[in-house]
């Protein structure tokens, strides 16, 4: 059985790709019109208005930034807060547990939310995650006359897409791409850092018995890659699943980084440094490139500050 | 079928399924590689796979398939229910709520034994309750009221789990739903001798009381009638069958079918006599479990299926097609 919440798969860079071009094509008019000095006559259809293809492929419009929202995924509400867009938020959900949450009324969980909450709070915008969990929300959404914008936050591609549409939802464009583009350029100062050591071999397991690990497609297999590791179960025909005791034993693995309290046993793989690691590492947001970096310094110890040596 | 003919071949068939629970596995290894590490030699890493990980488990799955298909066959008696398995007494679910508690808290990191001894005391709270109820009207055990008991309590157990469930984080989720559907992946050294030393004296005292429980089968009041201290064997006999069923769930999580269709294809074979039934009770579902265990290592290797899975597929067929032939031949 594979679990229904885990961050799945990243659907194919194309389809991503397809994604971004669309959505970079369809914003050109509200670049040039800032949010916040729209003038009044044109709102109705003006410049500020901006058509967004959302991860599932539907064209959303907006005839101005949104101003209420409501984000059901916690990694693109941490985006929204990244952006600048914090104080927009009217609610959230049970699984956004930082203090800043405390103060916003939730919704329950993220799929199949409380609907009476959702129209309680008046949002021009929900953010809801793409994919076929749950259909029932956008239908009642649509029913409901709610905007709702899909995002799939599964790979790093995702991540960086997602940035842009709730920049365009927003109206921040100009931060969503320094935040993209900040994010770019981290994670190529972290590859070419990490170049200069040995890959190391790594399993990464989420604990349980037999123990669950990560596979090939998976967001923690690519940050893994960026990180200077190689995944030992880069053969396994899931995104996550439960392996025999004896494969984890028979295979070469320099370290096994065991995610969040979940015990891993450790005669499983003596040879192996067994590093424990802070499971909010597998949420793929904004914070991605940090996430990359402390995966590597657990594979590698600290990395070298100061310039590349080849930085050209 | 011969009782005897049957029992020779279930004591070869556990003694065949243990050998290839041995040598064949998801890594790969040759007959003289598995030789050599049980002898305690070659490579380290063979070494730990045959000794410290197949045998363990192998003879985990032995105890347990065993155990829950003779705890199975004594329900079935003394309730005189075909429906009767080693859970019905909410023992699955107080044993549950035990490892989801464990598992929603985060008290796994503090020690392996802190599943298994949660699982065992819910077990346990599990048999008390429906005992306590059960005894409640008067001297003697009412079995209806056991069962309707046992029935209640195991409902209002899996309410406790979805409502705990219902509050956690996915990872818990996850991690509650696959301990729930049972895996002998955590087998250990320690864990099959606290299991042995358990279940070996509960089985042979099980087998001891087969002629009363022969008797009980028939009805209580003939029972009496025919000179057996029916009180006591019932009790006895539950609470034991009860105690091995738990056992079987702290070490392994919730294995279904096995306790419901061993006992019963065994009958299907050699008929209802409890001194043939129980022990070949214990053979078929040691050999059962050990098997269904080996598949669910080798179908998708190197991922693992839960072995609940493989005990439903391969058992619900068998067991139709048993049933159906019995209906056939008179």
């Amino acid at each position: 059985m594979r679990p229904r919440q885990i961050p799945r798969v990243v659907m194919g860079l194309r389809h991503a790709l397809l994604l971004l071009v669309s959505a970079g094509v369809a914003c050109s008019s509200g670049d040039r019109q800032p949010a916040d000095d729209r003038d009044g006559s044109e709102r109705a259809g003006g410049a500020a208005a901006v058509e967004i293809v959302d991860a599932n492929g539907r064209t959303l419009r907006l005839d101005e930034p949104a101003a209420r929202i409501l984000s059901l995924v916690p990694s693109a509400t941490l985006t929204l807060r990244t952006l600048g867009a914090g104080d927009r938020l009217v609610g959230r959900t049970d699984y956004d547990t930082e203090p800043w949450a405390s103060e916003l009324p939730s919704v329950g969980g993220g799929l199949e939310p409380n609907l009476e909450a959702v129209v309680t709070l008046q949002p021009d915008l929900v953010v809801r995650f793409a994919g076929s969990q749950d259909r029932r929300t956008p239908q009642r959404l649509d029913d409901l006359g709610i905007p709702h914008l899909a995002v799939r936050p599964d790979g790093i591609g995702d991540v960086l897409e997602t940035i842009r549409m709730l920049g365009l939802a927003t109206g921040r464009t100009a931060e969503a791409d320094s935040l993209v583009s900040a994010i770019r350029s981290d994670l190529q100062d972290l590859e070419a850092r990490v170049a200069a050591f040995p890959r190391k071999s790594v399993a990464y397991v989420l604990g349980g018995t037999p123990p669950w690990v990560a596979g090939p497609g998976t967001y923690i297999d690519e940050l893994l890659t960026l990180a200077g590791g190689d995944n030992v179960f880069a053969d396994l025909e899931a995104l996550y699943a439960p392996v025999s005791p004896e494969e984890v034993r028979s295979r070469r693995i320099d370290v096994v980084l065991a995610s969040g309290a979940e015990a891993f046993d450790t005669s499983l793989a003596p040879d192996a440094r067994v590093e424990v690691v802070d499971d909010r590492l597998e949420i793929p947001g904004p914070d991605l490139a940090d996430s990359a970096r402390r995966l590597a310094e657990l594979l590698h110890g600290p990395l070298p500050s100061g310039p590349l040596p080849a930085d050209p | 079928m011969n009782r005897w003919m049957l029992g020779a071949g279930l004591l070869l068939a556990t003694v065949v399924s243990v050998l290839l629970g041995v040598r064949l596995g998801s890594v790969p290894l040759t007959t003289p590689q598995v030789l050599e590490a049980l002898k305690g030699g070659g490579d380290p890493v063979i070494r730990d796979i045959v000794v410290q990980l197949r045998l363990p488990r192998v003879l985990l799955g032995v105890l347990v398939g065993g155990g829950l298909a003779i705890a199975g066959a004594t329900f079935q008696a003394l309730l005189r229910n075909p429906l009767a398995e080693p859970y019905i007494l909410g023992i699955s679910g107080g044993a549950s709520v035990g490892a989801v508690l464990v598992l929603a808290f985060g008290w796994v990191a503090a020690g392996s034994w802190a599943l298994p001894l949660a699982a065992f005391a819910g077990a346990l709270v599990a048999i008390v309750l429906v005992f306590r109820v059960a005894t409640a009207t008067g001297r003697a055990m009412d079995v209806r009221v056991l069962l309707l008991a046992g029935v209640v309590v195991a409902a209002f157990f899996s309410a406790c789990i979805a409502f705990i469930l219902s509050i956690s984080p996915a990872r818990t989720i996850q991690s509650a739903v696959l301990w729930i559907m049972g895996s002998l992946a955590g087998a250990t050294w320690r864990g099959v001798f606290l299991t042995a030393v358990y279940t070996t004296p509960a089985v042979l005292l099980l087998v001891g009381l087969a002629r009363p429980l022969n008797l009980l089968a028939i009805g209580e009041e003939t029972a009496h009638h025919l000179g057996a201290d029916v009180e006591k064997v019932k009790r006895t006999s539950l609470v034991v069958a009860a105690l091995i069923t738990a056992s079987g769930v702290a070490v392994a999580g919730v294995i279904g079918f096995v306790g419901l269709i061993v006992p019963h294809a065994v009958r299907l074979l050699v008929g209802s006599d409890h001194r043939a039934l129980l022990p070949l009770s214990f053979l078929a579902g040691a050999a059962f479990l050990t098997l269904a265990d080996l598949a669910a290592r080798l179908a998708l290797s190197p991922t693992e299926i839960p072995i609940g899975v493989i005990t439903a597929f391969i058992g619900v067929p068998f067991f139709l097609v048993l049933l159906r032939r019995s209906m056939t031949t008179p």
